[in-house]
Protein backbone atom coordinates (compact mmCIF):
# COMPACT_ATOMS: atom_id res chain seq x y z
CA UNK A 1 0.00 0.00 0.00
CA UNK A 2 2.65 2.36 0.62
CA UNK A 3 4.34 1.34 -2.51
CA UNK A 4 1.37 2.34 -4.55
CA UNK A 5 1.14 5.50 -2.73
CA UNK A 6 5.28 6.38 -3.51
CA UNK A 7 4.63 5.92 -7.10
CA UNK A 8 2.97 8.77 -8.66
CA UNK A 9 5.82 10.04 -6.34
CA UNK A 10 8.94 9.12 -8.05
CA UNK A 11 7.51 9.25 -11.19
CA UNK A 12 7.09 13.55 -10.39
CA UNK A 13 10.41 13.20 -9.53
CA UNK A 14 11.66 12.29 -12.67
CA UNK A 15 10.10 14.94 -14.32
CA UNK A 16 11.15 17.76 -12.37
CA UNK A 17 15.15 16.60 -11.80
CA UNK A 18 15.91 14.37 -14.56
CA UNK A 19 19.46 15.75 -14.46
CA UNK A 20 20.21 14.28 -10.93
CA UNK A 21 19.25 10.99 -9.41
CA UNK A 22 16.26 10.35 -7.29
CA UNK A 23 18.35 8.73 -4.79
CA UNK A 24 20.68 11.75 -4.17
CA UNK A 25 17.33 13.57 -3.30
CA UNK A 26 16.31 10.90 -0.83
CA UNK A 27 19.04 10.58 2.03
CA UNK A 28 18.98 8.91 5.20
CA UNK A 29 19.64 11.04 7.44
CA UNK A 30 17.52 14.62 7.32
CA UNK A 31 19.83 17.23 6.96
CA UNK A 32 17.39 19.94 6.85
CA UNK A 33 14.39 21.28 9.39
CA UNK A 34 11.83 21.86 6.60
CA UNK A 35 11.44 18.80 3.85
CA UNK A 36 13.68 19.60 1.01
CA UNK A 37 12.65 16.85 -1.53
CA UNK A 38 11.12 17.54 -4.94
CA UNK A 39 7.25 18.48 -5.06
CA UNK A 40 5.02 15.96 -6.24
CA UNK A 41 3.08 18.07 -8.56
CA UNK A 42 -0.04 17.25 -9.38
CA UNK A 43 -2.14 13.78 -8.33
CA UNK A 44 -1.87 11.65 -10.88
CA UNK A 45 -5.65 11.76 -12.51
CA UNK A 46 -6.68 9.15 -15.03
CA UNK A 47 -10.26 9.39 -16.64
CA UNK A 48 -12.56 7.83 -14.28
CA UNK A 49 -10.48 8.64 -11.27
CA UNK A 50 -12.09 8.60 -7.88
CA UNK A 51 -12.51 12.09 -6.68
CA UNK A 52 -11.12 12.34 -3.20
CA UNK A 53 -14.10 13.63 -1.02
CA UNK A 54 -12.25 15.77 1.44
CA UNK A 55 -10.72 17.58 -1.30
CA UNK A 56 -7.51 17.85 1.23
CA UNK A 57 -4.80 19.90 -0.91
CA UNK A 58 -2.44 18.27 1.00
CA UNK A 59 -3.32 14.51 1.07
CA UNK A 60 -0.57 12.19 1.11
CA UNK A 61 2.16 14.62 1.92
CA UNK A 62 3.87 13.26 5.17
CA UNK A 63 6.52 14.49 7.29
CA UNK A 64 7.10 11.14 8.43
CA UNK A 65 7.81 9.30 4.96
CA UNK A 66 9.37 12.91 3.80
CA UNK A 67 7.18 12.90 0.69
CA UNK A 68 7.82 16.83 0.18
CA UNK A 69 5.03 19.03 -0.82
CA UNK A 70 2.38 18.76 -3.50
CA UNK A 71 3.90 21.37 -5.52
CA UNK A 72 6.90 22.86 -6.87
CA UNK A 73 8.94 24.93 -4.15
CA UNK A 74 11.41 27.42 -5.63
CA UNK A 75 14.01 25.97 -4.69
CA UNK A 76 13.08 22.60 -5.54
CA UNK A 77 16.11 22.11 -8.04
CA UNK A 78 18.76 24.05 -6.13
CA UNK A 79 21.07 22.01 -4.55
CA UNK A 80 21.33 23.05 -0.51
CA UNK A 81 24.26 24.64 0.86
CA UNK A 82 25.72 22.17 3.63
CA UNK A 83 27.19 23.20 6.97
CA UNK A 84 30.64 23.68 7.09
CA UNK A 85 32.23 23.00 10.76
CA UNK A 86 34.38 25.91 12.30
CA UNK A 87 37.23 23.97 12.08
CA UNK A 88 37.67 23.13 8.46
CA UNK A 89 36.78 27.24 7.46
CA UNK A 90 39.76 28.62 5.90
CA UNK A 91 41.38 31.25 8.90
CA UNK A 92 41.16 34.98 8.38
CA UNK A 93 44.31 36.53 8.20
CA UNK A 94 44.50 40.26 9.78
CA UNK A 95 45.57 42.99 7.75
CA UNK A 96 49.32 43.52 9.09
CA UNK A 97 48.47 47.46 9.58
CA UNK A 98 44.79 47.04 11.23
CA UNK A 99 44.67 50.10 13.49
CA UNK A 100 43.11 48.10 16.07
CA UNK A 101 46.94 46.21 16.76
CA UNK A 102 48.03 50.10 18.00
CA UNK A 103 46.06 48.78 21.58
CA UNK A 104 48.69 46.34 21.90
CA UNK A 105 52.33 46.96 23.24
CA UNK A 106 52.70 43.64 21.95
CA UNK A 107 51.64 41.27 19.45
CA UNK A 108 51.84 37.86 20.33
CA UNK A 109 51.44 38.61 24.43
CA UNK A 110 49.39 41.63 24.30
CA UNK A 111 50.55 42.54 27.66
CA UNK A 112 53.77 43.56 28.37
CA UNK A 113 55.92 41.67 30.60
CA UNK A 114 56.65 43.50 33.84
CA UNK A 115 60.28 43.82 32.61
CA UNK A 116 59.22 45.34 29.27
CA UNK A 117 56.53 47.73 31.56
CA UNK A 118 59.17 48.78 33.57
CA UNK A 119 61.68 50.55 30.59
CA UNK A 120 60.52 53.67 30.77
CA UNK A 121 62.16 57.03 31.72
CA UNK A 122 60.41 60.30 33.29
CA UNK A 123 57.41 62.48 31.90
CA UNK A 124 57.89 65.61 30.37
CA UNK A 125 58.22 68.96 32.22
CA UNK A 126 55.86 71.59 31.85
CA UNK A 127 59.70 74.01 31.31
CA UNK A 128 60.64 71.51 28.39
CA UNK A 129 57.13 71.75 26.71
CA UNK A 130 56.70 75.25 27.24
CA UNK A 131 59.22 75.52 24.39
CA UNK A 132 56.84 73.49 21.76
CA UNK A 133 54.43 74.64 19.42
CA UNK A 134 50.72 73.28 19.42
CA UNK A 135 51.19 70.97 16.97
CA UNK A 136 53.68 69.21 19.16
CA UNK A 137 51.30 69.24 22.01
CA UNK A 138 48.82 67.95 20.37
CA UNK A 139 50.77 65.19 18.77
CA UNK A 140 52.39 64.05 22.08
CA UNK A 141 48.58 64.37 23.59
CA UNK A 142 47.70 61.38 21.62
CA UNK A 143 50.64 59.29 21.91
CA UNK A 144 49.95 59.96 25.62
CA UNK A 145 46.07 58.86 24.63
CA UNK A 146 47.10 55.63 22.78
CA UNK A 147 49.46 54.72 25.63
CA UNK A 148 47.07 54.88 28.00
CA UNK A 149 44.89 52.51 26.03
CA UNK A 150 47.41 50.45 25.73
CA UNK A 151 48.34 50.27 29.46
CA UNK A 152 44.33 49.10 30.28
CA UNK A 153 44.30 46.58 27.44
CA UNK A 154 47.47 45.27 28.84
CA UNK A 155 45.37 45.24 32.18
CA UNK A 156 42.73 43.84 31.41
CA UNK A 157 44.28 40.90 29.84
CA UNK A 158 46.78 40.36 32.26
CA UNK A 159 44.24 39.93 34.93
CA UNK A 160 41.48 37.86 32.90
CA UNK A 161 43.93 35.54 31.93
CA UNK A 162 45.60 35.67 35.40
CA UNK A 163 48.84 35.42 32.78
CA UNK A 164 50.70 37.07 36.68
CA UNK A 165 52.46 39.78 37.91
CA UNK A 166 52.73 43.12 36.21
CA UNK A 167 50.14 45.55 37.34
CA UNK A 168 52.84 47.20 39.71
CA UNK A 169 54.93 47.70 36.52
CA UNK A 170 51.81 49.07 34.44
CA UNK A 171 50.56 51.73 37.20
CA UNK A 172 53.83 53.64 37.03
CA UNK A 173 54.45 53.71 33.40
CA UNK A 174 50.38 54.95 33.32
CA UNK A 175 51.39 57.42 35.87
CA UNK A 176 54.44 59.00 33.80
CA UNK A 177 51.51 59.10 31.10
CA UNK A 178 49.58 61.10 33.32
CA UNK A 179 51.73 63.33 34.68
CA UNK A 180 53.24 64.14 30.72
CA UNK A 181 49.12 64.82 30.22
CA UNK A 182 48.98 67.01 33.48
CA UNK A 183 51.73 69.09 31.91
CA UNK A 184 50.50 69.73 28.74
CA UNK A 185 47.30 71.53 30.26
CA UNK A 186 49.58 73.40 32.60
CA UNK A 187 51.81 74.39 29.39
CA UNK A 188 48.36 74.96 27.29
CA UNK A 189 46.71 76.66 30.46
CA UNK A 190 50.03 79.40 30.99
CA UNK A 191 49.65 80.18 26.88
CA UNK A 192 46.14 81.05 27.57
CA UNK A 193 46.56 83.09 30.26
CA UNK A 194 49.49 85.21 28.82
CA UNK A 195 47.30 85.60 25.20
CA UNK A 196 44.60 87.06 27.73
CA UNK A 197 46.42 89.17 29.57
CA UNK A 198 48.37 90.70 25.79
CA UNK A 199 44.43 91.21 24.18
CA UNK A 200 43.94 93.50 27.70
CA UNK A 201 47.22 95.38 27.17
CA UNK A 202 46.71 95.94 22.77
CA UNK A 203 43.03 97.64 23.82
CA UNK A 204 44.81 100.03 25.89
CA UNK A 205 47.83 100.60 23.21
CA UNK A 206 47.52 103.08 20.91
CA UNK A 207 49.65 101.55 18.40
CA UNK A 208 47.37 98.27 18.05
CA UNK A 209 44.08 98.04 16.32
CA UNK A 210 41.89 95.12 17.37
CA UNK A 211 39.58 96.12 14.56
CA UNK A 212 40.16 93.72 12.02
CA UNK A 213 40.62 96.82 9.48
CA UNK A 214 43.94 97.81 8.25
CA UNK A 215 47.31 96.75 9.99
CA UNK A 216 47.15 95.99 13.32
CA UNK A 217 50.43 97.59 14.37
CA UNK A 218 51.58 101.11 12.92
CA UNK A 219 54.58 102.44 15.12
CA UNK A 220 52.97 106.02 15.98
CA UNK A 221 56.59 107.70 15.89
CA UNK A 222 60.28 106.79 14.27
CA UNK A 223 63.18 107.93 15.81
CA UNK A 224 65.33 110.16 13.81
CA UNK A 225 68.60 110.10 12.96
CA UNK A 226 71.89 111.47 14.63
CA UNK A 227 69.16 111.90 17.57
CA UNK A 228 69.59 108.55 19.44
CA UNK A 229 72.71 107.09 20.31
CA UNK A 230 73.33 103.64 19.65
CA UNK A 231 72.20 102.53 22.88
CA UNK A 232 69.30 103.71 22.81
CA UNK A 233 68.65 102.18 19.64
CA UNK A 234 69.00 98.98 21.09
CA UNK A 235 66.59 99.55 23.71
CA UNK A 236 63.95 100.84 21.63
CA UNK A 237 64.53 97.78 18.83
CA UNK A 238 63.85 95.52 21.95
CA UNK A 239 60.66 96.79 23.30
CA UNK A 240 59.17 97.04 19.77
CA UNK A 241 60.45 92.93 19.57
CA UNK A 242 58.25 92.65 22.83
CA UNK A 243 55.42 94.70 21.19
CA UNK A 244 55.47 92.85 18.41
CA UNK A 245 55.56 89.67 19.90
CA UNK A 246 53.02 90.37 22.09
CA UNK A 247 50.59 92.07 19.60
CA UNK A 248 51.22 88.79 16.71
CA UNK A 249 47.68 87.03 17.39
CA UNK A 250 46.27 90.16 16.81
CA UNK A 251 47.42 90.10 13.61
CA UNK A 252 44.65 87.33 12.76
CA UNK A 253 41.41 88.69 12.06
CA UNK A 254 39.32 86.72 14.18
CA UNK A 255 41.60 86.96 17.38
CA UNK A 256 41.77 83.35 17.08
CA UNK A 257 42.46 81.47 20.53
CA UNK A 258 45.87 80.15 20.40
CA UNK A 259 45.21 76.72 21.16
CA UNK A 260 43.23 76.50 18.46
CA UNK A 261 45.35 78.20 15.67
CA UNK A 262 44.83 75.90 12.17
CA UNK A 263 48.68 73.73 11.79
CA UNK A 264 49.84 76.12 9.24
CA UNK A 265 49.34 78.98 10.60
CA UNK A 266 50.80 77.76 14.41
CA UNK A 267 54.08 77.17 13.02
CA UNK A 268 54.44 81.10 12.19
CA UNK A 269 51.95 82.57 14.29
CA UNK A 270 51.73 81.42 17.48
CA UNK A 271 53.19 83.09 20.57
CA UNK A 272 56.42 82.41 21.61
CA UNK A 273 56.05 82.47 25.10
CA UNK B 1 27.25 44.72 -9.45
CA UNK B 2 27.38 48.42 -9.27
CA UNK B 3 24.46 49.48 -11.83
CA UNK B 4 25.33 53.11 -12.62
CA UNK B 5 22.30 54.49 -10.63
CA UNK B 6 24.01 53.08 -7.66
CA UNK B 7 27.45 53.78 -8.44
CA UNK B 8 26.21 57.80 -8.97
CA UNK B 9 24.61 57.64 -5.72
CA UNK B 10 27.70 56.68 -4.31
CA UNK B 11 29.94 59.29 -5.80
CA UNK B 12 27.32 61.99 -4.65
CA UNK B 13 27.60 60.46 -1.19
CA UNK B 14 31.06 60.63 -0.99
CA UNK B 15 31.76 63.97 -1.88
CA UNK B 16 29.03 64.50 1.16
CA UNK B 17 30.81 65.92 3.98
CA UNK B 18 31.10 63.13 6.78
CA UNK B 19 28.23 63.55 9.16
CA UNK B 20 30.02 62.45 11.94
CA UNK B 21 33.26 63.04 13.12
CA UNK B 22 32.26 67.42 13.99
CA UNK B 23 31.49 66.92 17.88
CA UNK B 24 34.04 68.97 19.17
CA UNK B 25 36.43 68.78 22.42
CA UNK B 26 37.75 70.83 24.53
CA UNK B 27 40.95 70.29 26.49
CA UNK B 28 40.93 73.36 28.68
CA UNK B 29 37.23 73.98 30.13
CA UNK B 30 35.39 75.06 33.60
CA UNK B 31 35.65 72.17 35.51
CA UNK B 32 31.83 71.23 35.62
CA UNK B 33 32.10 70.46 31.68
CA UNK B 34 35.31 68.25 32.58
CA UNK B 35 33.22 65.55 30.87
CA UNK B 36 34.12 66.80 27.47
CA UNK B 37 38.11 66.82 28.11
CA UNK B 38 39.68 63.71 25.80
CA UNK B 39 41.09 62.22 28.33
CA UNK B 40 39.26 59.06 28.17
CA UNK B 41 41.06 55.34 28.60
CA UNK B 42 39.23 52.71 26.15
CA UNK B 43 40.61 48.68 26.66
CA UNK B 44 40.11 46.33 23.87
CA UNK B 45 38.79 43.67 25.12
CA UNK B 46 39.54 39.42 24.01
CA UNK B 47 36.53 38.19 22.05
CA UNK B 48 34.50 34.90 23.16
CA UNK B 49 35.77 32.01 22.22
CA UNK B 50 32.96 31.67 19.50
CA UNK B 51 32.53 35.42 18.45
CA UNK B 52 32.71 35.79 15.02
CA UNK B 53 36.55 38.25 14.02
CA UNK B 54 34.75 41.27 12.27
CA UNK B 55 33.34 42.38 16.53
CA UNK B 56 35.59 44.02 18.66
CA UNK B 57 34.28 44.88 22.24
CA UNK B 58 36.02 47.84 23.92
CA UNK B 59 35.77 48.87 28.07
CA UNK B 60 35.37 52.64 27.46
CA UNK B 61 34.29 55.51 30.17
CA UNK B 62 30.63 55.23 31.30
CA UNK B 63 29.85 58.99 29.34
CA UNK B 64 31.10 57.57 26.10
CA UNK B 65 27.94 56.81 23.24
CA UNK B 66 27.82 54.66 20.31
CA UNK B 67 28.85 57.64 17.93
CA UNK B 68 31.69 58.82 20.49
CA UNK B 69 33.25 55.52 20.23
CA UNK B 70 32.72 55.48 15.91
CA UNK B 71 34.48 58.97 15.96
CA UNK B 72 37.19 57.71 18.65
CA UNK B 73 38.75 54.68 16.66
CA UNK B 74 37.85 56.68 12.96
CA UNK B 75 40.19 59.29 13.93
CA UNK B 76 42.63 57.99 16.43
CA UNK B 77 43.16 54.45 15.17
CA UNK B 78 41.64 54.89 11.38
CA UNK B 79 39.47 51.95 12.11
CA UNK B 80 36.26 52.01 10.12
CA UNK B 81 32.75 50.79 11.93
CA UNK B 82 29.17 49.76 10.21
CA UNK B 83 27.45 49.43 13.70
CA UNK B 84 28.05 49.59 17.37
CA UNK B 85 26.12 48.11 20.28
CA UNK B 86 26.52 49.04 24.44
CA UNK B 87 25.61 47.85 27.58
CA UNK B 88 26.15 48.25 30.87
CA UNK B 89 27.56 45.67 33.50
CA UNK B 90 26.32 46.36 36.51
CA UNK B 91 28.61 44.67 39.51
CA UNK B 92 27.01 43.14 42.02
CA UNK B 93 27.36 44.75 45.84
CA UNK B 94 30.46 44.49 47.73
CA UNK B 95 32.17 44.57 51.32
CA UNK B 96 35.13 46.76 51.63
CA UNK B 97 37.95 45.22 53.26
CA UNK B 98 37.42 41.55 52.26
CA UNK B 99 34.37 40.45 53.99
CA UNK B 100 34.25 42.96 57.36
CA UNK B 101 34.04 46.14 56.15
CA UNK B 102 30.98 48.31 54.56
CA UNK B 103 28.58 47.25 51.69
CA UNK B 104 29.22 48.84 48.45
CA UNK B 105 28.46 48.73 44.83
CA UNK B 106 31.52 49.17 42.65
CA UNK B 107 30.59 51.45 39.91
CA UNK B 108 29.23 50.11 36.39
CA UNK B 109 31.61 49.68 33.43
CA UNK B 110 30.37 49.90 30.24
CA UNK B 111 31.21 47.71 27.05
CA UNK B 112 30.81 48.54 23.22
CA UNK B 113 30.82 46.01 20.43
CA UNK B 114 31.84 47.26 17.20
CA UNK B 115 31.07 45.97 13.88
CA UNK B 116 33.82 46.85 11.86
CA UNK B 117 34.80 46.40 8.36
CA UNK B 118 37.65 44.80 8.16
CA UNK B 119 38.19 41.73 10.25
CA UNK B 120 40.61 41.30 13.59
CA UNK B 121 41.49 38.04 14.49
CA UNK B 122 43.50 38.00 18.13
CA UNK B 123 46.72 36.33 18.96
CA UNK B 124 46.67 33.20 20.81
CA UNK B 125 46.61 33.46 24.71
CA UNK B 126 49.78 32.28 25.79
CA UNK B 127 50.67 29.00 27.14
CA UNK B 128 51.24 28.47 30.47
CA UNK B 129 54.85 27.55 30.01
CA UNK B 130 55.21 31.16 27.90
CA UNK B 131 54.34 33.30 30.95
CA UNK B 132 57.61 33.12 32.73
CA UNK B 133 58.22 36.95 32.00
CA UNK B 134 55.16 37.51 34.48
CA UNK B 135 56.33 34.89 37.36
CA UNK B 136 53.23 32.85 36.77
CA UNK B 137 54.30 29.93 38.94
CA UNK B 138 54.82 31.70 42.17
CA UNK B 139 51.77 34.10 40.97
CA UNK B 140 49.42 30.72 41.08
CA UNK B 141 51.38 28.97 44.24
CA UNK B 142 50.37 32.72 46.00
CA UNK B 143 46.87 33.43 44.38
CA UNK B 144 46.21 29.39 46.04
CA UNK B 145 47.45 30.37 49.34
CA UNK B 146 45.40 33.27 49.43
CA UNK B 147 42.35 31.79 48.45
CA UNK B 148 43.05 29.18 51.29
CA UNK B 149 43.27 31.89 53.60
CA UNK B 150 40.53 33.62 52.30
CA UNK B 151 38.31 30.90 53.01
CA UNK B 152 39.50 29.80 56.50
CA UNK B 153 38.75 33.37 57.52
CA UNK B 154 35.18 33.33 55.75
CA UNK B 155 34.34 30.09 57.97
CA UNK B 156 36.13 29.45 61.08
CA UNK B 157 34.01 26.53 61.79
CA UNK B 158 34.78 24.74 58.72
CA UNK B 159 37.45 22.38 59.63
CA UNK B 160 38.97 19.70 57.77
CA UNK B 161 38.88 16.34 58.04
CA UNK B 162 42.08 15.15 60.33
CA UNK B 163 42.88 12.66 57.21
CA UNK B 164 42.46 15.73 54.95
CA UNK B 165 44.91 17.79 56.53
CA UNK B 166 48.86 17.67 56.21
CA UNK B 167 50.54 15.87 59.04
CA UNK B 168 52.82 18.08 60.96
CA UNK B 169 56.52 17.80 60.78
CA UNK B 170 56.81 17.01 64.83
CA UNK B 171 54.49 13.79 64.46
CA UNK B 172 57.01 12.41 61.66
CA UNK B 173 60.00 12.71 63.28
CA UNK B 174 58.90 11.26 66.45
CA UNK B 175 57.41 8.23 64.32
CA UNK B 176 61.13 8.14 62.64
CA UNK B 177 62.78 7.82 66.51
CA UNK B 178 60.23 5.36 67.50
CA UNK B 179 61.00 3.27 65.13
CA UNK B 180 65.03 3.63 65.23
CA UNK B 181 64.44 2.86 69.17
CA UNK B 182 62.01 -0.22 68.76
CA UNK B 183 65.05 -1.55 66.13
CA UNK B 184 67.84 -0.67 68.80
CA UNK B 185 66.53 -1.14 71.19
CA UNK B 186 67.97 1.78 72.92
CA UNK B 187 67.56 5.33 72.57
CA UNK B 188 69.92 8.30 73.76
CA UNK B 189 69.37 12.22 73.28
CA UNK B 190 73.14 13.05 72.77
CA UNK B 191 73.48 13.57 76.81
CA UNK B 192 75.23 11.21 79.16
CA UNK B 193 73.69 10.08 82.49
CA UNK B 194 73.51 11.54 85.58
CA UNK B 195 75.10 14.82 83.70
CA UNK B 196 72.19 17.63 85.09
CA UNK B 197 74.76 20.09 85.54
CA UNK B 198 77.20 20.94 83.04
CA UNK B 199 80.87 22.23 84.71
CA UNK B 200 81.50 25.94 83.51
CA UNK B 201 85.36 25.76 81.82
CA UNK B 202 86.00 28.89 81.82
CA UNK B 203 85.83 32.12 84.51
CA UNK B 204 82.88 33.79 83.09
CA UNK B 205 82.30 37.66 84.42
CA UNK B 206 79.04 37.75 84.90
Amino acid sequence: MAAAAMRPSMGALGRISSSTPAVALRPLTQTASLSTTAALLKRHKYPGARDNKDHNKKRGESALRRTGTRWRLSMSDEPLPRPVPRSELPAIETDPDHGLWDFFPNRTTVANPPEEDAKHGRSWSVEELRHKSWDDLHRLWWVCAKERNRIATGNWERNKRRLGFGEAEATGRDREVRATMRAIKHTLTERMYTWQDAVKEATNDPEINLSGDGPAFTPRDYLEEGEAGVAEEDQVAEAAEETAEKTEPATTAAIPDPTTIPASKAQAEAPRL
Amino acid sequence: MATPVVAATEAVAQQLPRRFGNKQIFLLIPFALSECRPNHVVAFIRPKPRQPPNLATFVVPLTFNKLDLRDYLLHAYNVEVTSVRSFINQPTPRQKFGHMGKWYRPRSQKMMIAELVKPFVWPEAPAEKDREAFDHAIFTKMNKEREKHMKRQMDPSDIPLRTRMAEPKERTTLKEQAEEFLKSGEWTNGKQEGEKWSEVEKELSI
